[in-house]
């Protein structure tokens, strides 16, 4: 069984046709493109498939497609490289590989959209689903860090 | 030197990472592919009787369902790989040997429908006993494989081809003096059985194989750091000539070793070439943990001084646990085995070191190539002597470190691995020399340190070519693959250096065999120094050439090269004018090609010395302060300093963030981080069991610090980094916690349980004492 969705997707609407068991990462990387949306358990421990969904953080690997009919999905490459995130995460060279990091910049979009001025400690908390097996941590979290005091500065 | 070697240049395509804009290999689209999915063995040892596959054939959307038997019987015994035995077919034919082993592949219309028709196939079996661990590996009368089957790929090991009865596929011996006799003869021993579980590499980006047949050749797109080996493999597999292979690679979403040698690869050659169909592999988070692991080991080792302080013997007994397929593990077994006495100056050793099969998925390749293993036996074991002796563990250790010019156990004299200032620096950032304080209570503080040593991959060989564009941009040819090691970033420094070039301006080629050179492989932190050789001759030959141009132009030898062009006296030149003079066209291109390679002595079969063993060394050490909390068990790291000596950092930000990364990987191998089989059954493969160091595991503070020893022949003296920072984490930490609450543990990891057993019985053992 199919049934027609639509989603919008970093600022562009797509009507799609999915399967009632489609996950969101499945259709988001296959129907709509985004590839910066990324598989790496399967079980919603690791965070490289985290997408932002009406601004709220959320594993798609773990959700059915159909019932975000109508969602407004940010996805980092949806983000430019003046953005607030992107530019901390660049100028505090908070990327290996660079295989968790999409994750790892909305979930920072996430919380400072909750919390303007997080602490270390809620930073940390924060973004402690998403794994970096490249070790990255201490450049992400200066980089959400960066990317807050910017932000407070506006 | 000019300005770009040193310098810390973004890592290239940074904001491209950041936003997730990297193609990766599941991301490139492979148009109308079969999806692959495997029946896997259910027991750990046993005779494939029959393989039913009606029911999977049967199922709606699916092409073709392929076994181990039908592979067999079109390509015999070429199905079996492997870079150092080959022993492990990509489907399993006529026995299984671990639980999760490949025995069927379906081919279907996506990948939905292959997993269930997978599971529609039943499999009948003749259940063997299973070898569970070691000890029945080496004490039983089962074994995993009937007789052992050498690769061609290492000439050294063909004496060992058809030899039964046995489950250990090879052993290392080194044997320098009388250590025997100099343990007798000395005044304090200590010893100890060591453990280091398997675990696993767990790259975030899962693997996947895409293989296709066109124009009679075999095509392929896949997650590998050795395309080059991969091509060799699978020309032999089929029978074809290497012009006739092409593997091409994407960069990686780490690897760390586990996306190298056989993989996928093999079988997604023979299901594509077998059945003529494009064919899409994905491993599931849960199939990447069967592909391989790192090695369990068992260390049972002693070490010991003599009344003056002086290390007169060590011992060590090494088995290394490879499961059910060799892999390069017999490499591993001699590699780390030649270094199990330490960095240290011991004249009598003895170390015996086994690769021993069981029936359990293989363990390969792991950063740090088998060694974090051996060096958690002897950093244990040092720093035990010098506190039972009163010494200090730094004082003691620096006492005994190998120097510059030293000749180590094994035979080969040291040159750039500067031990002695990677221990000072972590000891210097920890203030070693001031005491930690202890309020007393429940939490109880400490620091320790540990050094680790590792050779080289010796011999390896390196080619790069290099089209000079005549707009005075540049395309590096290489097929060192970047898995976030940040080669693509200082190779393009390496080049640009020479040719006073903005790196920008500089390509790097992602692997390809059919346009990129041959590279032996990207591994074992060998590429900045064996493929950055290659790339600074092959800029260098480009700069000579520029300027062999312009000497033509100008009528005179005395030309020099700098970032605006070619000058002679008054006269100058652009590079794009110099270039487009040359050939009469914009966009023309000059090419020069170079190659590095590496050459070794192989050590003596009953020694176990060589005098030229290895290329260069890698020097590290980790200083670790932690305080433990004595009711949980729980080990909390205050500050975590870890020094590698690199040589000459071509880009220090890149160094250090390799130095950081593998001390964070290896926190999780000394704190918590183990792969637990039960019976041959493994029972945390998926990532809700598995733990793995989040940013809540980080330290306190986290130092890395770069030590430069230039290497006489590396590029400006540089020398790799990226295991560096593993080899010696465990151990600090476990050192730091014998300092705080006088335990020694010898198993790892150090979970809260197993430091709360550990003070449990220091404290019964204590009541026995009164």
């Amino acid at each position: 069984m199919s049934t027609r969705i639509s989603l919008t997707v970093n600022g562009v609407k797509h009507v799609l046709d999915v399967a009632d068991d489609a996950l969101l990462l499945d259709v988001l990387r296959e129907q709509v493109g985004t590839t910066s949306v990324r598989e790496g358990c399967g079980v919603g421990a690791c965070g490289a498939c985290t997408v932002l969904a009406d601004g709220k953080g959320i594993s798609s690997c773990l959700a059915l497609a159909v019932r975000y009919d109508g969602a407004d999905l940010t996805t980092a490459e949806g983000l430019d490289d003046n953005d607030e995130v992107v530019s901390s995460f660049v100028e505090c060279g908070a990327a290996q590989c660079g295989y968790c990091i999409p994750g790892m910049v909305v979930m920072t979009k996430e919380l400072l959209a909750q919390n303007p001025r997080p602490s270390a400690e809620q930073i940390t908390e924060h973004l402690a689903g998403n794994l970096c097996r490249c070790g990255t941590y201490p450049e992400i979290l200066q980089a959400a860090t960066t990317a807050a005091s910017r932000r407070a500065a506006q | 030197m000019g300005e770009h070697v040193g310098a810390s240049s973004p890592r290239f395509n940074l904001a491209g990472r950041v936003r997730g804009l990297t193609t990766h290999v599941a991301d490139e689209p492979v148009g109308a592919a079969a999806h692959v999915a495997l029946h896997r063995s259910t027991v750990p040892h046993a005779r494939i009787i029959e393989v039913n596959v009606d029911d999977a054939l049967a199922t709606p959307g699916v092409y073709a369902v392929v076994t181990g038997d039908d592979l067999y019987k079109q390509l015999g015994e070429r199905m079996l790989t492997g870079p150092a035995f080959a022993d492990q077919p990509c489907l399993a034919y006529d026995k299984v040997r671990y639980v999760g082993e490949p025995i069927a592949a379906v081919l279907a219309a996506d990948l939905a429908t292959a997993r269930e028709a997978a599971d529609a196939i039943w499999v009948d079996y003749e259940e063997l006993p299973a070898v569970y661990d070691l000890s029945d590996a080496l004490d039983g009368d089962t074994y995993v494989h009937e007789e052992l089957r050498p690769s061609s790929v290492f000439a050294d090991l063909r004496h060992l081809h058809g030899i039964r009865d046995t489950n250990v596929n090879y052993e290392y011996n080194l044997r320098t003096g009388d250590a025997e006799a100099a343990r007798e003869a000395g005044a304090m021993t200590v010893s100890g059985e060591f453990w280091a579980p398997p675990t696993h590499h767990v790259p975030i980006e899962l693997p996947c194989t895409v293989a296709w047949v066109n124009a009679g050749r075999l095509e392929m797109l896949t997650t590998t750091q050795t395309p080059s080996y991969v091509r060799q493999s699978v020309a032999d597999l089929l029978e074809l000539p290497l012009s006739r292979v092409r593997i091409t690679t994407r960069p990686l979403g780490g690897s760390f070793g586990s996306k190298m040698y056989d993989r996928l690869e093999p079988l997604a050659a023979a299901l594509a070439w077998t059945t003529g169909r494009a064919v899409r592999l994905l491993a599931s988070r849960e199939e990447a943990f069967l592909l391989t692991t790192r090695h369990g080991a068992a260390v049972t080792a002693s070490l010991t001084t003599d009344e003056d302080g002086n290390l007169v013997s060590s011992i060590a007994d090494v088995r290394y646990d490879t499961g059910a397929y060799a892999d390069v593990g017999p490499r591993i077994t001699a590699k780390s085995g030649m270094i199990a006495v330490g960095p240290y100056r011991v004249d009598n050793a003895r170390i015996r070191s086994r690769c021993v099969y069981t029936n359990k998925p293989s363990a390969g390749p792991f950063r740090g190539f088998g060694v974090p293993q051996v060096t958690w036996a002897h950093e244990s074991l040092i720093d035990e002597l010098a506190r039972r002796r009163g010494d200090d563990p730094v004082e003691f250790r620096r006492r005994h470190l190998l120097r510059e010019g030293d000749v180590a156990p094994m035979g080969t004299t040291m040159h750039s691995a500067d031990f002695v200032g990677c221990l000072d620096a972590v000891a210097e950032a920890l203030d070693w020399g001031t005491p930690l304080e202890n309020t007393g209570g429940r939490i109880r503080r400490g620091r320790g340190v540990a050094v680790g040593v590792k050779a080289v991959l010796t011999p390896t060989i390196a080619n790069a070519v290099l089209q000079l564009n005549q707009d005075a941009s540049a395309t590096l040819l290489i097929s060192t693959v970047d898995m976030g090691q940040g080669s693509d970033t200082i190779m393009a420094q390496i080049a640009a250096d020479v040719l006073c070039m903005d790196p920008a301006r500089i390509h790097v080629v992602q692997a390809d065999t059919d346009v990129t050179p041959y590279d032996t492989i990207t591994a074992g932190s060998r590429s900045t120094y064996h493929t950055g050789n290659a790339v600074r001759q092959v800029a260098e030959a480009m700069r000579d050439k520029l300027i062999a141009l312009a000497a033509e132009q100008f009528g005179t030898s005395e030309v020099t090269l700098d970032a605006d062009g070619l000058h002679a006296g008054e006269q100058h030149v652009s590079l794009p004018d110099l270039v487009r003079a040359r050939f009469g066209a914009r966009g023309a291109t000059l090419t020069t090609e170079a190659n590095f390679t590496t050459q070794w002595t192989p050590y003596d079969k009953e020694t176990g010395r060589s005098e030229q063993v290895t290329e260069h060394w890698f020097a590290g050490a980790v200083g670790a302060q932690i305080a433990v909390d004595t009711a949980t068990g729980r080990v909390h790291i205050e500050h975590l300093a870890v020094a590698g000596d690199v040589g000459k950092a071509i880009n220090p930000r890149l160094v250090e963030q390799q130095l950081t990364g593998a001390a964070i990987m290896g926190i999780g191998h000394a704190l918590f981080d183990q792969l637990v089989v039960d019976q041959g059954q493994l029972t945390n493969g998926t990532l809700l069991d598995y733990q793995l160091p989040s940013s809540k595991d980080l330290p306190d503070k986290l130092t890395p610090l770069v030590v430069e020893s230039p290497h006489r022949t590396g590029p400006f003296g540089a020398k790799g980094v990226g295991e560096t920072g593993i080899l010696a984490v465990a151990p600090a930490i476990a050192n730091a916690v014998r300092d705080a609450i006088g335990v020694r543990i010898t198993e790892l990891p150090l979970t809260p349980e197993a430091i709360v057993t550990a003070l449990q019985q220091r404290d019964s053992s204590e009541q026995e004492d009164r």
